[in-house]
């Protein structure tokens, strides 16, 4: 009979003698990979909605007076020379009067009564995508405000402040609460397999006696470890799946959820949350067998 | 290099071993012994006399203060976790107090020597299925061992030890708890063993299983050994 043949068989023997421990311990796993996961899913969600806001943030400078086609040529210089930015688009008052028509809609009669002669000349920027942090944006904006002929420059400033703030803490609660449930998963998983291991001490003792090798011992508790990092994973990950479709299915719909476009995490983080279960119960297994290994 | 035929035929080669176990308690003290291949040895003395000390040393459960102990040629005092485990599975051991899993069943009791050297299923069902018939306990193979009698376990301990037909064999008091019929049996599988080549060393005071013996008699008394002729 083969060693690997002896190891699953073994192995289905112990998780048949613990079932309830076993269980137990898948439970916690489950949990672990659950909460943990959440979290991420939430902050890869926000991160993403942060990018498609971005897609759309632009800086509006206000200028003293109508610009010569030098001075527009200036100003254009000058921006390129901060950074990169996508398009740069110099509005008339004419055209920015047409814009806040279209952007009033059927409420456009209040403008009636009014020329654009009361809105100021502008450019319109939008950054491109490494200028898009907070405080690159900032530096970009005080940039833009030193330059000659600007009276004002807007972008939602404390909008994006708030949300750059958000996402940070996002950021953080996602890697304390990964910290924290790597600790537990391996606490709980090397003590649960210890557990199993008291209960066996008697057998573990006999098998020594008869000769066992390290391997014989150690494989079907690795194989445990391993099944239940498995198994954990995949059960959090699929109550993720079902949080996840339950979330959508409930509060997408005209509101603040409508803004975000929910997405679950891409395959790759899927596999990669799994592994990294997997070899962190194997190491929980490896802690506590390198301990029953000395009788 | 050639090896000289009788150093070649050892299996056990104690040499002026001592055995001092702690605080001063001399369990044996400067003890000399061989065994021969294929040879069967009974090691009498009163309780206390150092027999299952000299058993714990052979299977390196203990290690010697001083003195030498080979097995099969090597220094157990220089071996590896690794070769302790290697040798261990070419030892049979009946332990007197049995070290049997009382949950499990006899045949798995039994079995699992067979299952650490990974032998195959059937070879260890054929093997377990003939020791248990040669040793009268066929009808308790499916009850758990912790249910058995006290001589009913120990066939099943002998029956663990004999499984691999180990090259060296060791028994601490095999027949301390059988009735006639069942240490006749009992002896009856030694001795089969022992025609096929195993070194069988049974630590016993019981002198029926000796008396009129032609096989080496050897007598520990206070940890030292003297060497008997056959009664």
């Amino acid at each position: 009979m083969s060693i690997l043949s002896f190891i699953f068989s073994q192995t289905a023997r112990n998780i048949r003698h613990s079932w309830s421990v076993q269980l137990m311990t898948t439970f916690t796993v489950t949990l672990s990979v659950l909460i943990f996961s959440f979290f991420y899913l939430i902050y890869t969600n926000m991160v993403e909605a942060g990018s498609r806001l971005g897609d759309d943030l632009r800086l509006i400078v206000y200028l003293d007076e109508t610009p010569s086609s030098e001075r527009k040529a200036l100003y254009t210089k000058n921006i390129h020379n901060f950074g990169k930015v996508e398009k740069v688009f110099f509005i008339s008052p004419d055209e920015a009067f047409q814009r806040l028509e279209k952007q009033l809609g059927t409420e456009n009669d209040v403008l009636k009564d009014l020329t654009s002669s009361f809105l100021p000349y502008s450019i319109d920027i939008y950054p491109s995508k490494e200028l898009r942090n907070l405080s690159r944006i900032k530096s970009f904006s005080d940039y833009l405000s030193s330059m000659p002929g600007v009276s004002k420059v807007q972008y939602g400033h404390s909008w994006i402040e708030r949300f750059s703030y958000f996402i940070k803490l996002l950021r953080l609660i996602v890697i304390l609460s990964g910290t924290l449930l790597l600790f537990t998963t391996i606490f709980m998983v090397s003590y649960t397999i210890r557990l199993t291991v008291v209960a066996r001490h008697q057998e573990l003792k006999v098998l020594r006696y008869l000769g066992a090798t390290n391997w014989y011992i150690k494989g079907p508790v690795l194989v445990e470890g391993f099944l239940l990092g498995f198994l954990g994973s995949t059960l959090g990950l699929a109550a993720l799946y079902i949080l996840f479709q339950w979330i959508k299915t409930n509060f997408s719909g005209p509101g603040f959820m409508n803004l975000f476009t929910l997405s679950f995490l891409p395959a790759s983080h899927t596999v990669l949350i799994l592994i990294i279960s997997v070899l962190l119960c194997t190491s929980g297994s490896m802690i506590s067998v390198r301990k029953l290994l000395r009788i | 290099m050639t090896t000289h035929p009788s150093e070649n035929d050892k299996i056990v080669d104690i040499v002026k071993v001592t055995k001092i176990y702690p605080p001063d308690v001399m369990a044996l003290r400067d003890i000399s012994l061989t065994a021969r291949r294929g040879e069967l040895i009974f090691l009498t003395g009163a309780s206390g006399a150092g027999k299952t000390t000299l058993l714990k040393l052979l299977t390196c459960l203990e290690r010697p203060t001083k003195g030498v102990i080979e097995i099969g040629g090597n220094d157990i005092n220089t071996l590896t976790s690794k070769a302790v485990q290697k040798l261990r599975q070419r030892i049979g051991v009946a332990y007197q107090d049995f070290r049997l899993l009382p949950k499990q069943t006899v045949f798995q009791n039994i079995a699992m020597a067979m299952e650490v050297r990974f032998k195959s299923p059937k070879e260890i069902k054929q093997r377990v299925d003939e020791l248990l018939e040669m040793l009268a306990i066929t009808d308790k193979r499916n009850n758990p061992s912790g249910k058995l009698s006290r001589g009913e376990q120990q066939r099943v301990a002998i029956a663990r030890a004999a499984a691999n037909a180990p090259p060296l064999i060791l028994a601490d008091e095999p027949t301390g708890n059988l009735d006639d019929e069942s240490t006749a049996r009992v002896m009856s599988l030694f001795s089969q063993l022992n025609s096929q080549g195993s070194t069988i060393i049974i630590a016993t005071h019981d002198a029926s299983i000796y008396k009129n013996t032609h096989h080496r008699l050897l007598h520990l008394q206070h940890g030292q050994i003297t060497e008997k002729d056959t009664v």
